[in-house]
């Protein structure tokens, strides 16, 4: 079994289910990647890199976005 | 009257002085309708974790970024660090480097942190940001801002949200004074009038957030703020007439229908 930490929280995975990379992980997630912006391991990752980078299991990832504020 | 050649901030023109938040609108078709209704040009934004458990909430979808300015900012923040953090995210959500800067560690009153708040404004303006602080109306801490090379400062007309208006006026009257960025009153400002209070004492602009979007109609509450930002700064540029203590009669002294 393989752990993602997700925005604070662990998500377990199945011995090869886990996703191999962000954009995997967010269309998994059924979430739109063009407007969320990610942070792995504390590092920014480019949009353009959401397909390339790879996830390794224990990797601690930030998926954030625009909301409504003042 | 000396001509309104327009907001400029850091380079950039805006015909619109009022700048809007997008946080505590009902749907997101009134956030839009007010965002319209208000003319502004300068729209902000929070940065936070994507709900993964719902796949609607992507409020902001309704904003037209070509047409608006997206300023985000750095809301939740408590010290310089995560303020910097938030920052450079928003970075790279928005590909511009605009940023809010709000450090503001007590949740009662939202009031900002001075020296975190200068701190991350030194740090990220070396960053390449362009830093639009937001602060308590301290003018020493707004000379030091703009010594650091902010793009404005934002003073706050009361606390956050509490629709009290112009507390501060006086310390804002001497930020004006000594400002030789645009000056933008943010926060608290409940009404109409208190948006056109601050324009006539010659701030830069104001920004609006909940009075506009929890009225019971906010687009109309959003083209009564356009119409004050309007009216205070026509007001400001057309020089105030004096003020005195007795009257001074405003229909002729002669002339009276009467003999003694």
């Amino acid at each position: 079994m393989d752990v993602l930490k997700i925005n604070g929280k662990e998500h377990k995975f199945a011995d090869g289910k886990m996703p191999a990379t962000i954009a995997e992980l967010l269309s998994s997630l059924g979430v739109d990647s063009a407007t969320v912006v990610a942070e792995l391991e504390g590092q920014i990752i480019e949009r353009a890199k959401f397909s390339t980078i790879a996830l390794h299991a224990g990797h601690s990832i930030e998926l954030v976005r625009f909301v409504p504020g003042g | 009257m000396t001509e309104d050649r327009g907001l400029v901030i850091a380079g950039k023109h805006f015909n619109s002085r009022l700048l809007i938040g997008t946080g505590k609108f009902s749907s997101s078709k009134a956030m839009a309708q007010a965002i319209d209704a208000a003319g502004a040009q300068i729209v902000t934004v929070a940065l936070r974790r994507v709900d993964i458990t719902n796949k609607d909430d992507d409020m902001l979808s309704a904003i037209d970024r070509e047409k608006f300015l997206l300023l985000p900012n750095t809301s939740g923040a408590r010290n310089a660090d995560e303020a910097i953090r938030l920052s450079r995210l928003a970075r790279a959500a928005t590909g511009i480097n605009w940023i809010k800067l709000e450090v503001t560690p007590d949740p009662y009153y939202l009031l900002p942190d001075p020296i975190e708040t200068l701190k991350a404004a030194e740090s990220l303006v070396k960053d390449g940001f362009v830093v639009l602080p937001y602060i308590n109306a301290d003018p020493i801490l707004s000379k030091k801002l703009q010594d650091v090379g902010t793009a404005t400062v934002m003073p706050l007309a009361s606390p956050i949200g509490s629709n009290q208006g112009l507390k501060t006026r006086s310390a804002i009257e001497i930020i004006i004074e000594q400002a030789n960025v645009p000056v933008v009153v943010d926060a608290g400002l409940g009404l109409p009038s208190h948006a056109a209070e601050a324009m006539e004492m010659g701030a830069d602009a104001v920004l609006v957030n909940t009075a506009i979007a929890t009225a019971v109609e906010p687009a109309k509450m959003a083209e009564a703020f356009k119409l004050a930002v309007i009216a205070g700064r026509t007001a400001y540029l057309s020089g105030a007439a004096a003020e005195s203590k007795k009257a001074n009669a405003s229909s002729p002294l002669t002339g009276f229908l009467r003999n003694d």
